[in-house]
Formats: C-alpha cells, structure tokens, sequence
C-alpha cells in the first residue's frame, strides 16, 4: 500500500471521531433542553420556616440518683429544666414551688425516716407544652444497717 | 605432754573459728498487727458493704421459713432472705424507729430491705416497716361540694377520686410570688392542677383515696 493511502485513511479515521464526537455531545444538548422542567414564571416566594424555641431543654434530674440510701435528713435536688419554667417538688411531708431563672436548678429538700417518694414536675413557659415530671425514691436509714 | 596441749588448742581454735551456719529468720506467720491497721480493715469492709447495699421496697406476699416475698411498686417479685444472726427489724413511726421481731411483719405490710440485691434476691441486713405514699399530679375534671371530693385525671389518663378530709393539708401555689400558700376546699376548680400525697396499702381501692396533702396550681397560671 502506498504512503499517501495509509496516510490518507489516517486522516479520514481522525474526522471521522472528531465529528462523530461532536455529533454525539450536540444530540444530548437537545435532550437536555427538551427534558428541561420550566419554573413558573413570576415571583416565587420561597417560606423558609425558621423553627422558633425549638431548642426546649430537657428535664433531667443529675443529683440525687434513684433509689439511693442515704444517712442525712435532707438532700441536694440538682437538675436542668427549661430556663423561666415553673418547678414544683412534693414529697409527703414538703412542698416546693420554684421558678427557674437559669437552666440549672438545685436545691436542698427534706427527708423523712424511711422511703420518701419525690415527685418533681416542670411546667414550661410556654403553656402549650404537656408537664414533664419525675418519681424519685429516696431511702434515708441508718448508716450502721 | 606440752605438744598434746598445743595441739588441742589448736584444734579448738580451728573448730570454733568456723563459720557458723544456720537457719536464716523467716517471717512469722503471725504478723504484728496494731490496732490502727484493724481499725483501717474494719472501715474498708463497711465501705465494701455500704457500697454494695441497696434498697428495694413492696408490699410482703408471704412471710414464710426465713424467706418473706415482696412485690414492688412496679410489679416485681423479691424473695428476701432472712439470716438469724445478721439480719435487723425495725419499725419506723415519724422521726423513730423501733427495733422489733420477724414475727411482727405480717402480709401486706410495706417494708423496705436493705441488703446485698442479686437479681430478684435480698441477703437482708435490714427490714424497716414503713407507710407507703403516693406521690402524683393530674387536672381537676369535677369539684364535688357536697361530699368534698374531687375527680381528677392524671398525665397517664387515669381517672381518680381524691376525698378530701379535714385532715387534708390543702396549698395553693400563689400565681405571682410562686410561693406555696394554704388555702381551702372552696378556692378549688375545674380545669386547675392538683399535686397530691395519698397513702397506699395493699388493700386500698384502686380509683378512690384519701388525699393526705394537695397542691393546687391555679388555672390562672397558665393563662398569665
């Protein structure tokens, strides 16, 4: 075979791609176009719902743990509970009503001898939201036993 | 004669200038103990045991052959183990406790143990008779003036009546200063929040109780 023919199926293979190439990437420009969702024309007015007091903190109680057997007539209460809720601690023989300014709450309660059963209830700012609560027994014995 | 002296001495000489093995010192098996390192034992064993006693309460089931069955508040069954040398019985009645027999505690008594817990089992040091409360909150749903009662429905939609007696401690939480004031049966209404104090035995009606203590919290709070 001759130089010029190798060189010309060469040359012919080449365009061949480059066109078949640019053939290719032009069809899916169509379809793309074709397949294009079209917004609805004019203002679209995005609501973004921006999520109000949501962050509502969760009652816990960190001291004392339940059923701990202690020697003291009384007892450190400490926990968390949303900030400006309403806390109300009742045991059989005290009752306490307490408004939290601050997340953190603690406060010294009295025991009886024997089982002392303490509700502790929260009831939050917002007057929508269900009371929380929680039963704590607490056994105030003698250390020697 | 002088040769046969010389040469006894010598041999002496030689015999005791020898070392002299023996038996070295071995620790006695009896070591010295002073009254410090008792006293350090005993509180490191009262610590082990302080640690390791818990509490557990109920109602008694059966009191039988050193072993009392307690059912708890929340419907577990104890088997309390009785040791006749270890372990205590008291009675509390207000600040006071009484020490008492085993004999004294009878079904449906409500007892607290203290001991070692494994699983549903007590090693019991101490048994303590003491009176069972209920401690709760709900929304008044009905004032009845003429029997002094009032009808209420708790946070786990439980219907109750509460009997109010002259008894009865009766406070109010005041919706400005928050604090705890008493008050009376007549400043009670529908729709307010009551925190009450009920006494529980074993035999005591499931839906009606006499309250020992409420607290109400007006409904007005929640509209401030």
């Amino acid at each position: 075979m001759k130089k010029e023919t190798i060189i010309a199926i060469i040359f012919g293979i080449g365009l061949g791609t480059i066109l078949a190439f640019f053939v290719i990437n032009r069809n899916n420009e169509t379809k793309l176009t074709k397949n294009k969702v079209i917004a609805p024309s004019g203002i679209v007015n995005k609501t973004i719902t921006t999520p109000v007091n949501t962050q509502i903190q969760a009652f816990e109680i960190t001291s004392p743990q339940d059923g701990v057997i202690v020697d003291k007539a009384s007892i450190l209460i400490a926990g968390k509970a949303e900030k400006n809720s309403l806390i109300i601690i009742q045991s059989p023989i005290k009752d306490l009503s307490l408004k939290n300014t601050q997340t953190n709450f603690s406060t010294d309660f009295p025991l009886a001898l024997g089982e002392n059963t303490i509700n502790i209830s929260v009831y939050s700012s917002d007057k929508n939201t269900v009371p929380q609560e929680k039963t704590l027994k607490i056994y105030y014995l003698d250390s020697q036993l | 004669m002088k040769k046969k002296l010389i040469l006894l001495i010598l041999l002496l000489v030689i015999l005791t200038s020898g070392k002299v093995y023996s038996q070295t010192k071995t620790a006695s098996t009896t070591p010295e103990v002073n009254d410090q390192d008792i006293k350090i034992f005993k509180e490191k064993i009262a610590n082990v045991v302080k640690k390791n006693n818990k509490a557990i309460s109920g109602f008694v089931i059966s009191n039988d052959n050193g072993i009392i069955e307690v059912k708890s508040s929340d419907d577990l069954t104890y088997e309390v183990k009785l040791d006749t040398d270890l372990t205590k019985y008291f009675q509390i009645s207000g600040t006071q406790k009484k020490e008492i027999k085993s004999d004294n505690i009878e079904i449906d008594d409500f007892i607290i143990v203290t001991g070692v817990i494994t699983d549903k089992s007590v090693a019991a040091n101490a048994i303590f008779i003491d009176e069972k409360y209920i401690v709760s909150s709900g929304r008044i749903t009905e004032v009845n003036k003429e029997n002094y009662s009032i009808k209420l429905t708790t946070n786990a939609k439980e219907t109750l009546t509460l009997d109010i007696e002259t008894s009865t401690k009766q406070y109010l939480v005041n919706i400005k200063t928050n604090a705890v004031e008493s008050t009376g049966f007549s400043k009670i209404k529908e729709g307010d929040i009551v925190h009450y104090v009920i006494k529980k035995t074993n035999t005591t009606k499931e839906s009606s109780f006499s309250a020992q203590k409420i607290l109400i919290i007006p409904q007005e709070y929640f509209l401030k």
